[in-house]
């Protein structure tokens, strides 16, 4: 759906001021940036707010969009940087930091009867997945909702990727303990 | 557990956390396995992560479409293309083929603009319907303006009122330029179209159509009756208007929103929609069966209200006959569409295409219920 030569032709059909194109890309990354930004403004009306402005900006800028390496982290940054930007603005930098950063996660099993697992099992894994600390929370949902390489997470961050290596392998244990504990206890 | 090795235990996460992420290289995934052979506890976890890892998230757009509406009509003018018929037409004989190809320029970009647009028209208020216009209606032929889409392409339109038009695909509306915005507001249609009337007590905009006259009481509507059609239809989503026949001017039927008027244009046809009220006629001469009033209904599993889904870019129907479906396809793709096996025309569909093209809608449909179809140039034909 959104791999990577999908997006290098949507990217060619904005640039031809293609609006289906560029709704779809909306539709496409929308959510996902929402919750990214969300996570460091808490607010839901700034955030919409902020979205709106990465998206305008794509097209406004749409004659150059070819000259983006790669769109989706374009994205990413672009949400970054203008969350920062408003943060700043309203005098709210320390939420500008990937420590105090809300990640909401998405449910580990959407339909847990369909991929047999118990609900207690589901709710479990997304308390474990809950309690992660909040950087290595964003890591995870970066990589496994919005689907970032380790490479475009740690740019997007401004991090090291074998941090960003270290803090998935912390996630995986930490969820994979709370497994453990339920089946010593069920 | 006791005995595993905490640096082993260690390279596991960094390794299934890599296979998970498409990360890992052939050595790894290699290294990963023989860890999971040696440590068979593992397993159940491995397993159990790698199921949850591939969790596809449901309704990832949900509500964004929505989002999208709001980001658009947040920065118009970013998007806004619009054109004043007014300004650029003229009654050179030339001109339509000029005005056509125009449009056809326009066309791609109109699309996308339609979604919008019709938010910010169902918002502020706004009637539909349906009609059928009858040619050489308005008075003085000279200074006719006439807007005209062809198959396959949709435009919006502002009066010089100011009232906003979306012209559905296949239809024409004409304006005596010279008279219009003097006394009355007239226009006459043939075909579809959504109106967003300028509020001006004192100057009615009537709308002509071949089976009905509709006068916009309100403030916004849209109107639909295509030739080709049995029937011809005016919905009112909010606002008021005052629909009267054309065969029997004493009657005026005042439409309040969330009603439909369907009018069979064959006056011998007498399978209109199912009914739920007959409408009483004030001096109850005739009986009249081929008039119905029915309440507007979204569907209840997708809220999509058939009548004006059209305006959100869908193609739309519910039930509806492969004969009735055929026009209904040649006007959206602009593709001519022939039914030769006759026993195949009353075969019933249901349908909700966006982005589809003709042979993709073809091929769904025939899906539920079999045909066949082959598409040669600009045509189709069903057998």
């Amino acid at each position: 759906m959104n791999g990577t030569d999908d997006l290098i032709s949507l990217g060619e059909r904005i640039a031809n001021d293609d609006q289906l194109a560029y709704r779809q890309l909306f539709i496409l990354f929308y959510n996902k940036l929402s919750r990214f930004v969300l996570g460091f403004t808490k607010s839901k009306e700034l955030t919409e707010e902020i979205v709106s402005d990465v998206f305008i900006n794509v097209w406004r800028r749409r004659k150059n969009i070819q000259e983006i390496m790669n769109l989706k982290l374009y994205l990413y940054v672009s949400a970054k940087n203008i969350t920062f930007n408003y943060l700043k603005k309203l005098h709210r930098e320390n939420l500008a930091d990937l420590d105090s950063v809300e990640i909401e996660p998405e449910d580990p099993f959407a339909d847990p009867a369909a991929a047999m697992i118990t609900r207690e099992m589901n709710l479990k894994l997304k308390a474990a997945i809950n309690e992660l600390p909040p950087r290595c929370k964003l890591i995870f949902t970066l990589i496994k909702e919005d689907g970032l390489t380790y490479k475009q997470t740690a740019t997007l961050l401004g991090i090291s990727e074998s941090t960003v290596e270290n803090q998935l392998s912390i996630a995986l244990k930490k969820i994979g303990s709370s497994i453990r504990y339920t089946f010593r206890h069920n | 557990m006791l005995n595993q090795d905490n640096s082993s235990q260690g390279q596991f996460w960094i390794l299934l956390s890599k296979k998970l992420s498409n990360e890992a290289s052939f050595e790894e995934l290699q290294e990963l396995q023989s860890i999971l052979l040696s440590n068979p506890d593992l397993h159940h976890k491995a397993e159990m992560l790698t199921e949850m890892w591939e969790q596809e998230s449901i309704n990832i757009s949900a509500g964004s479409e929505a989002a999208y509406m709001r980001h658009v009509m947040k920065h118009k003018k970013d998007f806004f293309v619009e054109e004043n018929p007014t300004e650029t037409e003229s009654n050179d004989p030339g001109f339509k083929k000029e005005h056509g190809y125009f449009r056809t320029l326009l066309s791609k970009k109109k699309l996308t603009i339609f979604s919008f647009l019709t938010l910010l028209v169902l918002t502020t208020g706004a009637i539909y319907l349906f009609t059928q216009k009858k040619a050489g209606k308005l008075p003085a032929e000279q200074a006719i303006s006439s807007i005209v889409t062809k198959n396959g392409n949709r435009t919006k339109i502002v009066l010089p009122d100011g009232s906003q038009v979306w012209l559905n695909a296949g239809s024409n509306l004409d304006y005596n330029n010279s008279v219009f915005n003097k006394d009355l507001r007239e226009v006459t249609l043939n075909g579809e179209a959504y109106f967003d009337v300028t509020k001006n007590a004192d100057k009615p905009f009537i709308i002509h159509t071949k089976k009905m006259d509709v006068k916009v009481i309100g403030t916004a509507f849209n109107i639909r009756s295509y030739g080709d059609e049995k029937t011809a239809e005016a919905s009112l989503i909010r606002g008021s208007i005052e629909v009267s026949l054309k065969d029997r001017k004493d009657q005026k039927f005042i439409l309040k929103p969330n009603e439909k008027i369907s009018i069979a244009t064959d006056e011998t046809q007498q399978t209109i929609e199912k009914q739920e009220k007959i409408v009483a006629v004030k001096n109850n001469a005739k009986p009249i069966p081929q008039i119905v009033v029915n309440d507007l209904k979204p569907n209840p599993t997708n809220n999509i209200i058939p009548e004006i889904a059209w305006t959100q870019n869908k193609l739309y129907f519910e039930d509806e006959s492969l004969e009735n479906i055929a026009p209904m396809l040649e006007r959206w793709f602009g593709n001519k569409v022939e039914i030769t096996n006759v026993s195949l025309k009353n075969l019933r569909y249901y349908g909700n295409f966006e982005n589809e093209t003709i042979e993709e809608v073809l091929s769904y449909l025939k899906l539920s219920k079999p045909f066949n179809f082959k598409i040669e140039h600009d045509s189709v034909v069903i057998y």
